[in-house]
């Protein structure tokens, strides 16, 4: 081994560096913190119970959001250590399978009265209330990029989006949210 | 005499003048007018020219359908050319001008061509500019284009932006005129989600226009009331200067909003159209119907127009047509006019009755003559006189103004637009809606329904019915009593009016009339879909709205058919024009498509990199220094710096797919034509993936990181494909295997650091022992970095041929961790580099990359053949691998291509001919699929797929470049051209 080592102050740089907050009377954006996502890999026709999805998550509502067939995403705001993930990934085996998606999906927030106005410019998913309740997710378009959309409150939704294109994402649905900026 | 406004009357503001100009000459209206209300009102009766004969035109409709009336609006990126001004709404400081016409409307050189009409028939062109055959686009084309034409768009970008939106309903409403608001109401009471469209600025349909009392109320005071209640029902979204234009799978329904074409200056934050794609469970057509021209003489002259259009001036903009007015009619509906007329003073001069047997509901001081027709009308720019014709009997009647009433088609273009055919009525003698709709149901005059009341009635009830298909109770609404309401029997249709002397127009957008249609038959041109090519009968802007069905009626008699034999063309959407802008919406220029960045964007971009689009990622294609001034002085500097000293470069890019399960290495076994089955933990195969017939689909490599994980990486290309084939072979082909799968592509920075003093760099960080036994070539496991303070994936494979890892960390440290390697690599020699470099050196060792994969290739043309797996039981491609063409020696194989004198050059894409053979398609033998220049080799290298490339090594040849005419000897060789051992990758 080289005797030559270094530990240098390594720092983390966020996907949305730079995006501040925007906040009008109808609309507010803001990036969420890059703190955990963890892909749950079910075996497809045997899913694994809420409840124990739900114990994996840090307790913050809809932290445990469904991904497709025999899917699901656990997300929050706090980083997990390695050693938390193991343990994770450990936890849910030998039913599911975990892989770290923290730093490769991206949480953007979007609330306030028009939100469905504003993202219906972009998602063909029905988001009125009735039929996109509080706590059901699913995968869509948003104009030309893929998005994972949970309803988190009546107004608010998450948006998870993959980091390469988490900055276009951004730029789009603060122009798609322009004219509620108007006042 | 003119048209003008009257004193009082009508729903325009007048307190609220407008100053518009149309042709440079400044006029005035008032708020609520549409710019063919306000030019009446100023008594413009000429407004344009017609398309062909450059005929002066007047407005002859009052809504979507006009043909004539088209203006250019706006300036500069704002110019709309063709806007309807039946369409348009007024607003302060709007600027309209005719089309059509030079010098100017009402002296219009391209008059002259109507003295050349006779010679101008349907077919002219066809048959007159044939030959010489070159100059048809070199002279006839432009020509045509310029004599004839509409407006002209402008070639500034359009300052303005446009946006798609989504909607959901319960029901979508068509229409917001008695039928329309009345199914809304009755829906949105019922607590239905509701969307009502209409494309005008009021909502109200012919009710706007209307005399009759809904209630003991106006018609358009029943129309705000209503208007009122929906619009405080949160359950209803109405939609207003909003045309549904297409009716698409799904019940899904497009429709476009003009949001701010009725100002000047739109505001920025909002778009000035906005694209609806609107999802409705169930729909109501509430279209209402079109009332069809009568083709009679001088038809097209300013001052003739539809009947209801009158009405609409008369009632909704306070415009009287002119002071001698004329009806024309078939049917009951005209006497509604005569009535209007009266109630302002106007006593009609005459109403002209094609039926003897006419008894209409008419207490006016009219005269009336029955059983008689308009033959011709007489003016020029101005209608002077017509003549009405009875029992062989003309007369002249002196008229400035002549209503037509030739009964009405219900306005069912949507109904069509998937497919089903409109069905002709000979009770309603109207094509109708087809009759086998899922999802969508017609209710008023679109369905026949004649009068107010039984509109209201039928919109209600159908509604109600359509909610109860969803289960949704609802009560049809009821409105009260209608008085002086209308209820016209369907007109018996008068195709062919006798007598006629002048030309009748049946299509007046296209200039076509009834002489066209019956030269296009005894030409042989009589099928509808014929007929229309040979004549332009039912094209341009208005599609046939008001001709089609007139078209349809004199084919028929003059091929002695019924309409029903005749058929109609096929109904397409979009109903009217939907510009460019909305359907583009806000992807255009900048936004036009998503960038993908790397986690490693900003840290390249510091350090000076030149960036090349690759798909949506943007990669850093070489780092320029200082002095140097060209790209290849820097990709020589960083292809040599990897091989002497070290590179870093960002590979963040390459698809990486996590592959889980008790049965992901079976699972791999069958998705890779070599074997997976019995892959280590913590190493790495180079993988070959086959499509079903057996030619390569992608490569990459897969690493186990554990016994039941993988994972896979992909060419930056194939990434997504991958990922889809990975799903369709788990869903689909072994549903029986356990493997899941999960896309990480963007959760791992990852960069290769490659050349000799790699392994030093890299220990900086990695706290396992690195050394060539403890971690040797292909070696791939999770590793911990900085002591522990971050873990990241480490895989020790080679894309240039050196000692050479890949280093995978979360993506939010790439930068950082980069930053480390740079300054720890830098007593070293480390520099970035980028795409540019990475093909130099891959070429310099013969790997391939989707160049050379490119769907036409097997295994054994690269020289992968050993990867095919005569020993597994089964994989993808092994049933046609074997194919006769793909075991042919002929096939074309890889090779490496040199210049005989390095001082010349070759370009990729070039062929490669035997040495002395001529630069034929036939002596082909192949192509140079990569090249490069090796700053190693001393010249140009590449790579070529050759006829027996394998074998021929040493052989010179001829590279040839067709396009440029470029040819230069050459020599196949061996494709690795440095280090033919891979000694490197083991040191």
């Amino acid at each position: 081994m080289s005797d030559f080592r270094i530990t240098p102050q390594i720092t983390l740089k966020t996907a949305l560096q730079g995006c501040t907050r925007l906040v009008s009377r109808t609309i507010t954006l803001e990036a969420l913190p890059e703190g955990h996502v963890l892909h749950v890999l079910g075996k497809p026709g045997e899913p694994l119970s809420m409840a124990r999805l739900e114990g994996l998550s840090d307790g913050t509502p809809h932290a445990v959001r469904a991904a497709g067939p025999g899917q699901w995403f656990i997300v929050g705001d706090r980083a997990k250590t390695h050693s938390e993930l193991a343990d994770l990934f450990a936890a849910i085996q030998p039913e599911a399978f975990g892989v770290d998606q923290s730093a490769g999906r991206i949480r953007i927030r979007a609330s306030g009265p028009m939100v469905e106005r504003m993202l219906a410019k972009g998602t063909a998913a029905d988001l009125s209330l009735s039929h996109f309740p509080i706590g059901y997710a699913t995968t869509t378009l948003i104009g030309h990029i893929g998005a994972h959309v949970t309803r988190v409150g009546a107004d608010a939704f998450e948006i998870m989006v993959l980091r390469g294109f988490a900055q276009s994402l951004w730029d789009d649905l603060a122009r798609m949210s322009g004219e509620f900026f108007e006042d | 005499m003119t048209p003008y406004r009257l004193p009082a009357g009508g729903l325009i503001d007048r307190r609220s003048p407008l100053a518009i100009t149309f042709d440079g000459k400044p006029l005035t209206g008032f708020a609520g007018d549409s710019l063919a209300s306000a030019l009446l009102a100023n008594g413009r009766l000429l407004v344009g020219r017609s398309f062909k004969y450059h005929r002066p035109r007047g407005i002859l409709t009052a809504g979507a359908a006009e043909p004539n009336a088209l203006m250019t609006i706006g300036e500069g990126g704002r110019t709309e050319a063709n806007s309807r001004a039946t369409m348009q709404e007024l607003y302060a400081g709007l600027e309209a001008r005719s089309q059509s016409r030079w010098p100017s409307l009402a002296f219009d050189i391209g008059a002259l061509n109507g003295l050349l009409s006779p010679f101008l028939g349907a077919g002219f062109y066809y048959k007159t500019f044939m030959w010489p055959a070159p100059l048809w686009e070199k002279l006839y084309e432009p020509f045509i284009r310029k004599a004839a034409g509409l407006g002209t768009a402008s070639d500034v970008a359009d300052p303005d932006v446009y946006e798609k939106c989504w909607a959901h309903c319960d029901l979508l409403v068509i229409g917001a005129g008695p039928a329309g608001l009345a199914a809304a109401l009755t829906a949105g009471r019922a607590g239905a989600r509701v969307i009502l469209v209409d494309e005008h600025a009021a909502a109200g349909g012919t009710l706007l226009s209307e005399t009759a009392r809904i209630g003991g109320r106006s018609a358009p005071d029943a129309v705000a009331q209503t208007m009122a209640e929906l619009d405080a029902l949160a359950n209803v979204t109405i939609l207003l200067r909003t045309t549904a234009f297409g009716w698409y799978d799904g019940n899904v329904f497009g429709a476009v909003e003009r949001v701010q074409k009725h100002v000047r200056l739109p505001a920025a934050a909002r778009p000035v159209e906005r694209l609806w794609r609107i999802v409705a469970k169930k729909a109501l057509l509430a279209t209402g119907a079109e009332e069809r021209p009568l083709v009679f003489g001088g038809n097209d002259i300013p001052g003739v127009m539809m009947a209801g259009a009158m009405r609409t001036y008369l009632n909704r903009y306070g415009v009287a047509p002119g002071r001698q007015v004329a009806i024309f009619t078939t049917n009951d509906s005209g006497y509604a006019l005569a009535a209007d007329l009266e109630a302002h003073g106007l006593t009609p001069v005459a109403i002209i009755d094609s039926r003897e047997d006419a008894a209409p509901p008419y207490t006016g001081k009219a005269r009336i003559v029955t059983g008689a027709v308009v033959s011709d009308a007489q003016g020029g720019k101005a209608l002077s006189s017509i003549t009405v014709l009875r029992n062989g009997q003309a007369e002249t009647v002196k008229v400035d103004a002549l209503a037509m009433a030739g009964g009405f088609s219900p306005i069912i273009h949507l109904a069509c637009h998937r497919g089903g055919k409109p069905q002709w009525s000979d009770m309603q003698s109207a094509f109708l809606a087809p009759g086998d709709l899922v999802g969508l149901d017609l209710a008023g005059a679109v369905a026949t329904t004649a009068g107010i009341a039984a509109c209201l009635d039928e919109g209600a009830r159908k509604a109600a019915a359509l909610l109860d298909e969803m289960s949704i109770n609802a009560t049809p609404a009821s409105f009260g009593a209608v008085e002086g309401d209308i209820v016209s029997a369907p007109a018996r249709p008068l195709w062919t009016v006798p007598g006629v002397k002048g030309k009748a127009f049946v299509d007046f957008q296209n200039d076509v009339h009834r002489g066209d249609l019956d030269l296009a038959v005894q030409e042989g041109y009589g099928h509808v879909e014929l007929a229309k090519r040979y004549t332009t009968n039912g094209m341009a802007t208005d599609q046939g709205k008001l001709s089609n069905v007139n078209a349809i009626g004199l084919l028929a008699e003059a091929r002695g058919l019924s309409p029903a034999d005749v058929g109609t063309t096929t109904f397409r959407p979009f109903y009217t024009p939907v510009s460019f802008g909305a359907l583009a919406g806000a992807h255009h220029g900048r936004d036009f498509q998503p960038v993908r960045r790397s986690p490693l964007h900003d840290w390249a971009r510091r350090l000076g990199a030149t960036f090349v689009e690759t798909g949506l990622w943007y990669r850093s294609s070489f780092f320029p220094r200082a002095g140097e001034t060209t790209w290849r002085e820097s990709v020589d500097r960083e292809v040599l710096n990897v091989r002497a000293h070290a590179g870093l470069c960002d590979v963040s890019m390459l698809g990486k797919i996590e592959i889980c399960g008790r049965d992901a290495a079976e699972f791999l076994n069958r998705v890779y034509s070599n074997a997976f089955l019995k892959l280590p933990v913590g190493k790495a195969r180079y993988g070959l993936m086959l499509r079903e017939d057996g030619m390569i689909y992608d490569d990459g490599t897969t690493s186990r990181l554990s016994e039941n994980h993988y994972v896979m990486t992909t060419t930056t290309a194939y990434a997504a494909g991958v990922m889809n084939h990975l799903e369709f072979c788990a869903q689909v082909l072994w549903p029986g295997l356990d493997v899941r799968l999960a896309s990480s592509t963007d959760q791992w920075a990852q960069m290769a650091i490659a050349g000799p003093k790699a392994r030093l760099i890299l220990q900086a960080i990695v706290d396992e022992d690195l050394s060539n036994d403890a971690f040797p070539f292909l070696a791939a496991r999770e590793v911990s970095l900085f002591g522990g303070a971050l873990h990241g994936r480490l895989f020790r494979i080679s894309f240039s041929g050196e000692l050479a890892y890949e280093l995978a960390v979360p993506a939010g440290y790439g930068e950082s961790v980069a930053e480390v390697l740079m300054e720890a690599g830098a007593p070293h020699g480390i520099q970035p580099y980028g795409v540019e470099a990475l093909g130099v050196l891959r070429i310099e060792k013969g790997h391939v990359t989707h160049n050379e994969i490119n769907g036409t290739v097997t295994a054994a043309d690269l020289g992968f053949g050993k990867m095919v797996s005569a020993t597994k039981p089964d994989f993808i491609g092994k049933a046609m691998v074997g194919r006769p063409g793909l075991v042919d020696p002929e096939r074309a194989q890889l090779v490496g291509v040199l210049p005989l004198d390095p001082k010349t050059s070759f370009r990729t894409g070039s062929h490669i001919l035997a040495r002395d053979a001529a630069a034929t398609l036939e002596n082909d033998q192949g192509y140079v699929t990569s090249s490069a220049y090796s700053p190693h080799v001393g010249s140009t290298i590449g790579l070529a797929l050759v006829t027996r490339g394998a074998e021929r090594h040493g052989e010179a040849v001829m590279i040839w470049n067709g396009i440029r005419n470029e040819f230069t000897p050459g020599r196949l060789c061996d494709p690795v051209f440095l280090d033919p051992g891979h000694e490197k990758l083991h040191v």
